[in-house]
């Protein structure tokens, strides 16, 4: 397994207050936004007409129907499907049809290709169903205005707000139902392209992590990691053969329910090896598994195992062990007093090393079958496309469509993992070569991000600038969602079951956090604005 | 008429459109007032941009005022909970083009919160009412001709039984025959007891159904009261009836020529509000600012 | 334009559209035959040999990929490149490789990017791997790779080069070199059931032979196609150094009959009678002249004309011999054909193969015969300038290394005169060479533990 999914573990509690500061922070700056605008357009009766407003708000909200809503929704529904947003099937019908093409050969097949058969899907649907999406919840309104069929709806006892909800929920729903069919169709190609003898790599393993971790170095004292054998990636960090060196898990809450069937403990894990010297290339690296209990001062070691780099090395340890001729049982006479068990890793061999990182080893639980955590991820990717409906008709309530649309693509593709933490590098400058106008200049000028600027009024001019693009970015950064919680597809691409607690949690706080903002946005943009623009 | 509550009040009302940078651009409507009166079929005439569809947009809560005050079924403009008892129909249909007739009344049907049984039954009454031939009510609007597009226009407005309808040039693009069902429509809805608002340009109609018309010029009113006061004003004497012989043409004309009639014509009727129409706006040209308002009501 | 009804601007558009679009259509006309030769652009691409089927083997999915992307292709490539090289760093070798798919489906005539990502998946993602049999995947995926290479574009010179270099050199002379020249004639995947792979080596043969094929090849491109990777000089001598490693490869693997000496034989006559004939334009100073490597006298003489000239040419001639290690590599495969110095190379074999087995006595023996093979032989005249070359050098003093071990260990007292006494001296200040003789000793050692 190649990412963390530790990367994503929350605190519930500060989970919960980051989520109500999000959406306090949010609500804020969208009313902050209208009330400007209400300024600018009205003057200083502008903020009488802002309160107004928001009293007209509150007093709607307790008006909603959900019958007009519905009406909405299936509205919007109908516009869709007879506007023929549903001709996607053609695109993803050529897709799957030529998919082939790009996937190579599936006779050869290896354990980490499933991961690329499954990416490709998950991946696939969800940047095809992303544009139908995008289009619809951006066009919806701003063509309601101006073919003016939006005055048939408001001189009827609709709320504004009832044509926002309305919107977003019937364009989401048509994103579900496409997402649905591609997923249906997209779970059989899966299982239709992986060979038969390579069908048990369809599966949804659930590990239980340690909760923490920690390495003794060569002297077996506490180190905060073990020695990097220098990898640009500092995943994994390493501990040296026939020294003291270890790394140590805690397991918490061990009880009777990690055990599989026949009372095993499965421990698996994908450590990496390093070789100082090749020595004997044809013999594997050697690690042992140590049970140990401070509390009864028992400690209980496997037999030297080969390390099996770049997949999965499944262990089993048999409820009763025997230590010294005495056979003891691994729950009672391991697990400590609070419950906790505690694993130590040591290498083998001599002058060489084993690299691991606290996810490359888990107490692996039954599986679950491939459709559950498949099914998770669609559910993850019709989140998203939540999130985005809500920001993209928000959005087109005050602005234009193609504006719209590309504003919510800007957005959607800022939340994404990798262009996110660009971007929080950039507020705390951490990037090299400073912000928009120096590196344009840097570019421009042939000039390395390391190399010096001269001091001079010019340069001032242009950090300042740079400064206050790096403060607005720095108030962006709050508002653009995370979608790294959305990572359902990569729990099952890598052959997870998705879990609750990383992923499908975080999301769904995350999507509901967008809800209020979003449709107070929407709602109030559509009170104040007079729908006759052209 | 029985002097009963207004159901419109409108109080110096003015709108200005400003442009993108928030400048005005036009004067839509200035200082307008007026009272529409429970049961009348009130009309609003006046030539292109004169501020017709303006009024009664602001009256919707479509636009916003720059100045002055509505009461529209003793709400304010901006409340939507009046659109309950209002029906309106908009200058061009502006229905969904994808949804059949019976699509577009449920749908209509459902934002007034109308159960599924009442939705059916309303939509089958008022397809009736506006005519709308049963084979074309399960087609898509956008293959409707522009009858037919005003009929379900008419139909919509309609669903929810309302107290006030406003129709925007409610006879535009119908034919002779349209024409006349839409006027005995109005009456028909004046004979239930209700009010309504239309503007329109079409004089003719307007004589017909109104019981009281306002003229606006260039966003002002200049000409308001009963129709036939404001003809009545004119020294004429108009005699209607059937189609007569040419024998009874002829005594007619003995009679009149007898009680000192001059210029005596027999013929089918002019429009001669089209007359006071064009006297207006041309009087407006000559002398802006003067107003011909029969019945002064509270002009504040 | 105000005035214009939008009938009339619509019209002036079509016009507009219209008259641009013959010029394009002109110029893009295609050619029907010989008879007419099509417009401009077809034109130009039959000249430059161009067209998609000229450059190799269609794929009409990069093409139709390139196609959908109209003008996007650059930036869809900067993406990939970006995630290849993130999933090289975080070692997500399976999306790499569909990585690498996507990018040459994109840029399939950039012959670079061919070369990159294959050597990049024969050398370093195959060194990532821990098991041998992983990393020799690793190092046929690349090899694969490039071939496919070689059948999109198959006018490069340098794609077949380096096709013939992994399959040469990283097969043939990687650290796990002896495994991996095992698994490239029987692989360790079962699908292959203990035959070859047969993408990469279709008739079951030494790698070294394979690769001689491709550089074979690559060198009939060179004539139409230079290259710029090595002087000519050198890269037309890769299919003849191939048949020398296999050679040596044999004497390595403990075969020192009559097939490791007509292997020499063979790769003597292909150095001498093949490459050796072929002719190189030299530019020795000011001048130029064409010149063999093997030349006889009399042939320096006709070439050159005046005694000056002559004079020119036989300098040019001795430093493309030096260039190329002419000289030495003919000396070697003589002296190799040589029944003595294939004993000798045994007798060096068997003392490494009993010292491993902790048999000392037999090692010291066998040593010391090929000792006494490699100084008798050294010694000839015609044979001195291969003290010149380490490799054999290094060969001659493990031989000794073996023998004065047994000695310092049992105690025995070490005679003041041996074979190869003076050998050792002259290549005791090179460290390069002790060195390399220390650590093929230490591993016997190791392996012997």
């Amino acid at each position: 397994m190649y990412f963390d999914p530790n990367e994503y573990l929350l605190n519930p509690f500060i989970s919960f207050l980051n989520w109500v500061v999000v959406v306090g922070a949010l609500t804020f700056v969208v009313l902050f936004v209208s009330m400007l605008n209400l300024l600018t357009t009205k003057g200083m009766s502008g903020i009488g007409i802002f309160f107004d407003e928001l009293g007209g708000m509150a007093a709607d909200l307790f008006q909603l129907s959900p019958r007009r809503i519905w009406a909405l929704t299936r509205l919007t529904y109908t516009e869709a499907i007879r506007r023929k947003a549903l001709a996607v099937f053609v695109v993803f019908g050529l897709l799957f049809m030529f998919a082939g093409w790009f996937m190579g050969d599936s006779k050869e097949i290896k354990p980490d290709q499933v991961k690329v058969y499954i990416s490709f899907v998950l991946t696939a649907i969800s940047w095809l169903t992303l544009p139908v999406v995008l289009l619809l919840c951006c066009f919806g309104i701003p063509e309601d205005i101006r073919l003016r069929s939006i005055h048939t709806v408001v001189t009827k006892p609709a709320r504004r707000v009832e044509i926002v909800l309305g919107r977003m929920i019937g364009i989401w729903l048509i994103g579900c139902l496409v997402l649905t069919v591609m997923a249906i169709v997209g779970h059989f190609w899966i299982v239709r392209q992986i060979p038969a003898d390579s069908q048990p790599l369809l599966t949804c393993r659930v590990p239980v992590y340690g909760t923490e971790m920690e390495f003794l170095d060569r002297e077996g004292n506490s180190a905060r990691s073990g020695v990097n054998v220098g990898d640009i990636w500092i995943f994994r960090s390493y501990i040296e053969g026939a020294t003291k060196a270890r790394a140590r898990w805690r397991f918490i809450k061990v009880d009777e329910s990690v055990l599989d069937s026949d009372g095993n403990l499965n421990f698996e894990n994908s450590f990496s090896a390093f070789r100082s010297y090749k020595g004997d290339m044809t013999r594997p690296l050697f690690y042992d598994i140590k049970l140990y209990n401070p509390e009864k001062n028992l400690a209980y070691t496997t037999d030297p195992q080969p390390v099996n780099e770049f997949r999965h090395k499944l262990d089993k340890i048999p409820r009763k062990v025997t230590v010294d001729d005495v056979q003891y049982d691994i729950l009672k006479d391991f697990v400590t007093a609070n419950k906790d068990l505690l694993i130590e890793v040591s290498c083998i061999d001599r002058e060489q090393y084993i690299g691991m990182a606290r996810s490359d080893l888990f107490i692996r639980m039954p599986d679950r079958p491939f459709w559950m955590g498949y099914w998770k991820a669609i559910l993850g990717i019709s989140l998203t496309l939540l999130l985005i409906t809500m920001i993209g008709v928000s959005a087109s309530t005050m602005v234009k469509g193609p504006i719209a649309a590309v504003l919510t693509f800007v957005i959607y593709f800022l939340s994404l993992k990798d262009n996110h933490q660009f971007m929080d590098q950039l507020v705390f400058g951490q990037v090299q070569g400073g912000g928009f106008l120096e590196s344009v200049y840097r570019l421009v000028m042939h000039l390395g991000p390391s190399a010096e600027l001269p001091a001079n009024p010019a340069f001032a001019v242009i950090q300042f600038f740079d400064w206050l693009l790096n403060n607005f970015l720095w108030l962006c950064r709050h508002v653009i969602p995370y979608s790294q919680y959305f990572n359902m597809p990569e729990f099952v691409a890598n052959g997870f079951d998705v879990p609750l607690d990383t992923s499908i949690i975080p999301s769904l706080l995350v999507t509901s956090a967008f809800i209020i903002p979003c449709v107070v946005m929407g709602y109030f943009a559509l009170r104040i604005r007079e729908l006759e623009s052209k | 008429m029985s002097q009963s509550e207004a159901v419109i009040e409108i109080r110096n009302l003015s709108k200005v459109y400003r442009d993108f940078w928030g400048r005005p651009k036009v004067r839509a409507l200035n200082a307008l007032s007026l009272d529409i009166k429970k049961g009348e079929v009130f009309g609003l005439l006046g030539p292109n941009g004169s501020g017709k569809t303006t009024t009664l947009k602001l009256l919707l809560g479509l636009l916003f005022p720059t100045e002055g005050e509505i009461k529209i079924l003793g709400k304010s403009a901006a409340d939507v909970s009046k659109n309950e008892r209002i029906g309106y129909l908009p200058e061009e249909s502006y229905l969904y083009r994808f949804l059949n007739a019976y699509e577009t009344l449920d749908f209509y049907g459902r934002l007034f919160n109308m159960s599924a049984a009442q939705r059916k039954e309303r939509s089958e009454k008022l397809l009736d009412l506006v005519k709308l031939a049963p084979q074309s009510r399960r087609r898509q609007l956008k293959e409707y001709s522009k009858g037919m597009t005003r009929r379900i226009g008419v139909a919509q407005a309609l669903i929810n039984d309302p107290d006030l309808v406003m129709l925007d040039e409610p006879t535009s693009g119908l034919d002779p025959l349209g024409n006349r069902d839409m006027k005995d429509l109005i009456l028909d809805l004046k004979a239930q007891g209700k009010t309504v608002l239309m503007c329109s340009h079409l004089l003719a109609d307007v004589q017909d159904v109104c019981d009281r018309i306002a003229i606006l010029y260039g966003g002002e009113l200049k000409v308001m009261g009963r129709v036939d006061e404001l003809l009545k004003a004119q020294d004429e004497t108009q005699i209607r009836s059937s189609k007569l012989s040419e024998a009874a043409e002829k005594e007619i004309q003995d009679v009149l020529k007898r009680h000192g009639a001059t210029n005596v014509k027999v013929d089918q009727p002019t429009a001669s509000l089209e007359d006071l129409f064009l006297k207006t706006v041309q009087e407006s040209r000559e002398r802006p600012g003067h107003r011909n308002v029969t019945d002064h009501q509270s002009v504040s | 334009m105000t005035n214009m009804t939008s009938q009339q601007r619509k019209l002036v558009y079509l016009i507009g559209i219209v008259v641009l679009l013959i010029p394009i259509i002109w110029l893009s006309l295609p050619s029907d035959g010989k008879d007419a030769p099509g417009g401009v652009l077809s034109q130009l691409r039959s000249q430059y040999e161009l067209g998609e089927a000229d450059l190799g083997d269609v794929d009409a999915s990069s093409a139709a990929m390139n196609f959908a992307l109209l003008g996007m292709r650059g930036m869809a490539v900067n993406v990939l490149w970006k995630d290849l090289d993130q999933q090289k760093d975080t070692k997500r070798w399976a999306e790499m490789q569909a990585t690498t798919e996507s990018i040459v489906r994109l840029q399939p005539h950039f012959e670079k990017v061919w070369d990159f990502n294959g050597w990049n998946l024969a050398y370093n993602t195959s060194a990532e791997w821990d098991a041998v049999p992983d990393r020799y995947y690793w190092v046929k995926q690349g090899a694969k790779f490039l071939k496919r290479g070689v059948e999109r574009n198959k006018r490069s010179t340098e794609l077949y080069y380096r096709t013939g270099k992994v399959i040469q050199h990283k097969v043939g002379y990687a650290d796990e070199s002896a495994d991996y020249r095992k698994f490239f004639v029987s692989d360790p995947d079962p699908v292959f059931k203990n035959g070859p792979d047969p993408v990469v080596n279709p008739e079951a043969k030494d790698n070294f032979l394979v690769g001689r094929e491709w550089f074979e090849a690559a060198c009939v491109r060179e004539l139409a196609r230079p290259q710029h990777i090595l002087d000519r000089s050198l890269f037309r001598s890769t299919p003849a150094r191939c048949l020398f490693d296999y050679a040596q490869a044999l004497q390595k693997e403990g075969k020192f009959g009559e097939e490791t000496r007509a292997a020499w034989d063979h790769a003597r006559k292909d150095w001498t009678e093949s490459y050796g004939r072929e002719t190189f334009h030299a530019l020795i100073g000011p001048e130029e002249s064409d010149i063999m490597l093997e030349m006889t006298a009399e042939e320096i003489k006709q070439q050159a004309g005046t005694p000056d000239d002559e004079l020119r040419v036989r300098k040019a001639v001795d430093a493309y011999q030096k260039m190329t290690n002419y000289r030495y590599w003919r000396t070697r495969a003589l002296a190799e054909a040589e029944p003595e110095m294939s004993e000798a190379h045994r007798f060096v074999f068997d003392a490494k193969q009993a010292y491993k087995a902790q048999e000392f006595d037999n090692a010291r023996t066998a040593a010391f015969k090929g000792m006494e093979g490699f100084d008798k032989i050294l010694k000839r005249d015609e044979y001195s300038s291969l003290t010149d070359e380490d490799i054999l050098c290094e060969e001659c003093l493990l031989g000794w290394k073996i023998w004065d071990d047994i000695y310092q260990v049992s105690g025995d007292k070490i005679p003041e005169e041996f074979p190869l006494k003076w050998l050792l001296q002259m290549k005791s200040d090179n460290s390069q060479i002790m060195g390399n003789v220390n650590k093929q000793f230490k591993r016997l050692f190791l392996d012997n533990k």
